[in-house]
């Protein structure tokens, strides 16, 4: 086998590409959350870092293990973080992220890794404003 | 992921057909006085078959055997197939016992697996640590009932060598009948197949620059091995295998063979001058590890893992750029780890970790080099973006 598997819509193909957000976050102002889950039987392991301002995301950064639709589902959910209210309705759940990125169905799994690991950093977040 | 012909590291797959062989089939498709069937009686028929007898002698060399104890089949699958299939059922009544491993190509273990459905026993052997098959494990194997031995010459994902004179000693001792996979090996490494107490020997051409399609099972002349066909109609290649013998096919792996038995005596080396040359440029994607034995190994194939990176992103990385396998071809389209790495203790995840990279005859420094930076970008890349202790933990 010279290629892989499974296909690539082109969306997946610009974000495996470059990996917007990968890493750490900047140094800045604001205190920093993160959400991580680790599923390697299920094939991914996802964190997300991101520093709050004033109850909005400043910054949002990840680090992830996975296939290429892991990856860019990562890097796309942490682009569309910036300037969120970290109370806005969840708009990153798996079910849509497979949808815009075109993944096949057994990819759904690894994408809610994805979904879990944003939801985990959020809470994180209102804990600490609510506090 | 640029554009244009990707770096082709992927011999162990097939070979890029050689354009001398493609030119004498080409010649040999056109030419009038060969478009008779080699085994009319007629002038025609028989032009063409002196074409196909001298192939078969050019075949044999490869090995060392004689003309007359290859039989042309379609590819090295149906070699094995024939080979164990024809073996196991030609055995004598109460003979129902199959020796082979769990590394073998899955032409053999499914071939294997059949006799299983038939009422055979077969037992399945976990190579050693650094890939290869012992032959006191083999021995240790064998039971007043066994049938047949069936083993690989060199695997085809980690090139690990076995030590098939060891064992066709042991199976001549006992009078058992041993059949070789050499798809990998034929042309690769000097083979004497009088010198490995091999009843049968399966090969093809693809794999040594010859054209798809077209394989040889080398059948012992004395004593030789009972073999029941698994096709009929028409009596072709001494009963052995039916169907018309596809001239041009068997003329071009004719002139592989020649080519590769020439080749032997400098290829091997220079081949495996490049595979060190590539190991070593990937040293800079450390960490980095072979995946069984470097030695005694296959020159062209260098299977490598690195850890931490997720096969099928590291596939997609090197998209367009680098032919190679995650396993082999066969097994890659299931997706699934492969069984050979794990059967040398890999986990799942430190098999989806591994590539294999198989160089050969067009294979330069030049491409050597491309390929390892290549390679160390894509893996670099990968790795800058995992979360910390995810090298260590997915190790």
């Amino acid at each position: 086998m010279s290629e892989p598997r499974a296909a690539y819509s082109p969306l997946v193909r610009e974000l495996f590409e470059r990996l917007p957000h990968a890493g750490d976050l900047a140094p800045g102002p604001g205190t920093v959350v993160h959400g991580e889950v680790i599923a390697l039987e299920r094939g991914a392991w996802v964190r997300y870092e991101a520093r709050i301002e004033d109850g909005r995301v400043a910054d949002c950064a990840f680090r992830a293990w996975g296939c290429p639709h892991t990856l860019a589902a990562a890097a796309l959910v942490a682009s569309r973080m910036h300037g969120r209210r970290i109370d806005a309705e969840a708009a990153f759940d798996a079910r849509r992220l497979a949808t815009e990125l075109d993944a096949p169905a057994e990819k759904l799994g690894r994408l809610l890794v994805v979904e879990d690991a944003l939801s985990g950093m959020l809470a994180r977040a209102l804990a600490l404003q609510s506090t | 992921m640029p554009d244009g012909v990707p770096i082709y590291l992927d011999y162990a797959a097939t070979a890029p057909l050689d354009p001398r062989v493609a030119d004498l089939m080409s010649e040999c498709l056109r030419d009038p006085a060969l478009q008779g069937n080699p085994a009319s009686t007629h002038a025609p028929g028989r032009t063409a078959a002196v074409r196909v007898e001298s192939a078969r002698g050019q075949v044999a060399r490869l090995i060392g055997a004689q003309p007359e104890t290859i039989v042309f089949t379609s590819g090295a699958t149906e070699s094995v197939n024939l080979a164990i299939l024809g073996a196991a059922r030609a055995a004598a009544d109460g003979m129902r016992h199959v020796v082979t491993a769990r590394t073998e190509h899955r032409a053999a273990l499914d071939a294997c697996r059949q006799l299983e459905r038939e009422g055979f026993t077969v037992d399945w052997l976990k190579p050693g640590a650094d890939g290869s098959v012992d032959p006191g494990r083999v021995a240790a194997a064998l039971r007043p009932d066994t049938a047949l031995v069936s083993l690989m010459h060199a695997n085809n994902e980690t090139g690990v060598i076995n030590d098939i004179a060891a064992v066709g000693r042991i199976c001549r001792e006992r009078g058992l009948t041993f059949h070789v996979d050499a798809a990998q090996s034929a042309g690769k490494l000097p083979i004497d197949v009088e010198g490995t107490g091999a009843a049968l020997l399966s090969f093809c051409a693809h794999k040594l620059g010859g054209p798809k399609g077209i394989g040889a099972l080398y059948l012992r002349h004395r004593p030789r091995p009972a073999l029941q066909p698994l096709q009929f109609g028409g009596g072709h290649e001494r009963g052995l295998r039916a169907g018309t013998l596809a001239t041009h096919q068997i003329v071009g792996f004719g002139l592989a063979c020649e080519l590769a038995r020439l080749g032997l005596a400098t290829e091997p080396a220079r081949i495996r001058a490049l595979r060190e040359r590539l190991w070593t440029g990937l040293q800079a994607a450390a960490p980095v590890a072979q995946n069984g034995a470097a030695e005694p190994g296959l020159p062209g194939i260098l299977n490598v893992r690195f850890p931490g990176v997720e096969g099928e992103s590291l596939l997609f990385a090197l998209e367009g750029s680098l032919a190679a396998s995650s396993g082999s071809a066969c097994s890659s389209a299931t997706a699934e780890p492969s069984y050979v790495l794990r059967a040398l203790g890999l986990s799942d995840l430190a098999a989806q970790a591994s590539l294999r990279l198989s160089l050969g005859r067009d294979t330069t420094e030049e491409e050597v080099d491309r390929a390892a930076r290549l390679l160390v970008v894509c893996v670099r890349r990968l790795r800058a973006a995992l979360p910390v202790g995810a090298i260590e933990a997915i190790a």
